[in-house]
Order: structure tokens, then sequence, then C-alpha cells
């Protein structure tokens, strides 16, 4: 056999066998780490809407998805909006939950983060941030408090504290929710997302 | 080549010859993912899983590779084992993979490696390329565990997650920041050639 044959031929071998094995093991890990992503997602949703216990997604667009949010007994409990935007390092995925009334933010959690260790990637630390995110305004824009107060009682409820030496990530945080938030409000306009009738109204 | 005793063979991984203090292959992961024990390890631990299996295959299958193309086969066996450690990784350590994030598909080209395939599984028989890929990916376990330890001990007062240091500790972030891995390694090197000299003299 010629070497230039046996080249072609030894590479394509290994090439086949190789792309052999590697399908093999696609096939057998695909459907766990499809498991691991979605876990994951439903893990977030319960630490920003309570008692949730069925996801629908009610819209979906690049970067934004809405979930609504059903409780035991297939009542309406909130709304939960996982949002993607740029932070000081790379992507920050989030995800807010939002009372059944759309007026308020119940919470928020991170779930995907490369900010700087110590600095920006506090935006995941609860003591540091994401517990000033409860029962936030949703109706209009929310602004930074800094320097950051000591209690979440001090803040007013249209008011995030900044993280100390960390503002670029709590901006981009709460940029992405601001974001966020004006997409809910036209999805409303349009009658795409419909809130619950608050009693009395 | 000189016979080395098979105890030898594997022990020069470790110190004599090890990839990251005294080859100095292998800074891409070794900087960039010590910022914690876990992932020091995690790492270390994949690296050995792709070194151990590709010299394995590539020492079997050295004969029947044209030397012209060898280079361009042990790669598409080193990516094949890599793949199967990302996805392996994925689906049942997935937060670990979250961590590693791009480092592990990154082991393709970490020069350990190939370097590995090329100066020693390409000529030796397939037990001595065991024996030297299990000593080189201890080595570099090893560095990349003193390396973690350190930088997770004084970055964040934890070892593997443990609060070891009390409450009057003030964590160094620099630590676990890129230049904590710089200065952390170059003390290391520095140490590591200050034994070579004094060992030498004596």
């Amino acid at each position: 056999m010629s070497l230039s044959a046996r080249m072609i031929l030894v590479l394509t071998l290994v090439g086949l066998i190789s792309g052999g094995f590697l399908a093999a093991v696609a096939t057998l890990t695909k459907e766990r780490i499809a498991l691991n992503v979605q876990a994951e997602i439903e893990e977030a949703i319960k630490e920003v809407v309570d008692d949730a216990a069925v996801n629908q997604v009610v819209h979906e667009e690049e970067d934004l998805l809405i979930y609504r949010e059903l409780g035991e007994d297939g009542e309406l409990v909130g709304f939960a909006v996982q949002a993607t935007g740029v932070g000081f390092q790379d992507k920050i995925t989030l995800m807010f939950g939002l009372d059944a009334t759309l007026t308020e933010i119940t919470g928020l959690t991170i779930i995907d983060q490369k900010e700087t260790p110590g600095l920006g990637a506090k935006i995941e630390d609860w003591e540091a941030f994401l517990q000033f995110w409860e029962n936030r305004d949703a109706a209009g824009h929310l602004a930074l408090r800094k320097p950051p107060a000591s209690t979440i009682d001090k803040l007013l409820p249209t008011e995030i504290n900044t993280i100390t030496a960390a503002t670029i990530s709590s901006k981009k945080v709460l940029g992405i929710v601001n974001l966020s938030l004006e997409r809910v409000r036209e999805l409303i306009k349009q009658g795409k997302m419909k809130p619950e009738e608050k009693d009395g109204n | 080549m000189a016979t080395r005793s098979i105890k030898a063979e594997y022990l020069k991984g470790l110190w004599d010859e090890n990839p990251v203090f005294r080859q100095l292959l292998g800074m891409c992961p070794t900087l960039a993912v010590t910022g914690t024990v876990v992932t020091g390890i995690a790492m270390g631990l994949a690296t050995a899983f792709v070194l151990i299996l590709s010299s394995i295959v590539v020492a079997s299958i050295k004969k029947l590779i044209p030397a012209q193309v060898r280079i361009a086969s042990y790669i598409v066996v080193i990516a094949s084992f890599v793949t199967i450690a990302d996805q392996v990784l994925k689906a049942y350590f997935y937060p670990i993979s979250e961590a590693l994030g791009p480092y592990v598909p990154l082991i393709v080209v970490n020069c350990i490696i190939l370097g590995r395939q090329e100066a020693f599984s390409s000529k030796n028989s397939v037990g001595r390329s065991f024996i030297d890929a299990l000593g080189m990916s201890s080595g570099f376990i090893l560095a990349l565990l003193v390396l973690s330890s350190i930088r997770e001990i004084l970055g964040a007062g934890t070892f593997l997650g443990y609060q070891v240091m009390g409450a009057w500790f003030k964590p160094w972030i620099i630590m676990i920041l890129p230049a904590g891995a710089f200065i952390t390694l170059g003390i290391l090197l520095g140490i590591a050639l200050l034994i070579e000299s004094k060992t030498k003299r004596s």
C-alpha cells in the first residue's frame, strides 16, 4: 500500500472509531444532562416563587423565558422570569419571581454567572445581595441604593442594595431585571400575560 | 531508551519530571481552576482519565500509524477522551462541570497530554506508557492540590468548603483572583528550584 493510501486509511479509521464511541457516549448521557438542566431551572423557580408546583411556559424569546406558576391545587401563585444579559465578565442568567398580580418581585436567584470571584460573584450571595430582592415594587424602574442600607426595611420598595466593591455587577443584574420588567409590562398590554385580578378592583 | 525500574518510571512524574513544577506544562488549567480544592482535584482527575487512556491507546496503535499523521491521530484520540470526560461530568457531576466551565474541553490542548504521547507512549510499550501516564497524572493532581489548597485556605478561609480559619481571619481575595494563581505558582516554583539546587549540591 502506498504511503498516502495508508495515511488516509489510518486517519479515516481513527476518526470513525472515535466518532462511534462519542455517539455511544452522547446517547447514554443525553437524557441525564437534559434532566440536570431542567432540575436546575425548577430549583431556581422554587427559590423565587413560593408554593410553585407546576411550571407553564407563557412566553419565550431570545434571552427571556416567562413561566406561569401554579400551586398544588392548580391556582395561580405567580410568575417566574428567566432572563440572560451581559454582566461585567460574561453573560449572567438569572431568575426572578413575580406575584400573581404582577405588581411585586418576590425574589431573585442567579442561575449562571462568571463575575470576579470574591467581588462581583457576590451577586449569588444571600447576605450581600439576594436578600434585598424580596418584595420589590415591579410597577416601575428599580434603582440602586449606594452606599447600601444595612437592612431591607431601610430601603424604599423601588430600591436595591449595591454590593460594596461590586457596583458594576450589581448594576448589570439590576439592568437585566429592569429590562425584563419592561418586556413583562408590554406583554401585559398586548394581552399575552394575564395577571390575577386584584380583590375589590 | 534506558530501562528504568517500574517504580522509578512512576515516581519520576511526582518530582523529577513533575509536569507542573519541573516541566512547566499544563499551565492554563493550573492557573485557572485552582481557586478551590474541589475544582482543582476534579480538573486533575479529568486530566488523569484522558492522559492514562490516551497513553494506552497511543501505545497500542503506534506501529499502525504512519509518522506523518501521528500528531493528527493522537489529537483525535485525545479529543475523544476529553469529550467523553466532559459528557460524563455534565451527566453525573453537574455542579462540578458548571464550575470547571470551558476548562474541561480545553484539556485537549493541555501540553502534558500530547507531550507524553509524543515523548513517551509512541516509543514505549503499553505497560510502561500506562505507568508513565499514571505517574504524570499523580504529579499533576499533586501540584493542583497544593496550589488549590493554598489558594482556597488563604483566599476563602476554607478547605474543601469547610471553614478552617477562625473568625479573626479576613480572606485575601487576591488569592482566588488570577493574580493569586500567578503569585502562588511563582513562589512554589521558586521553592521547587531551591530544593532542586540544594539536593544537587549535597
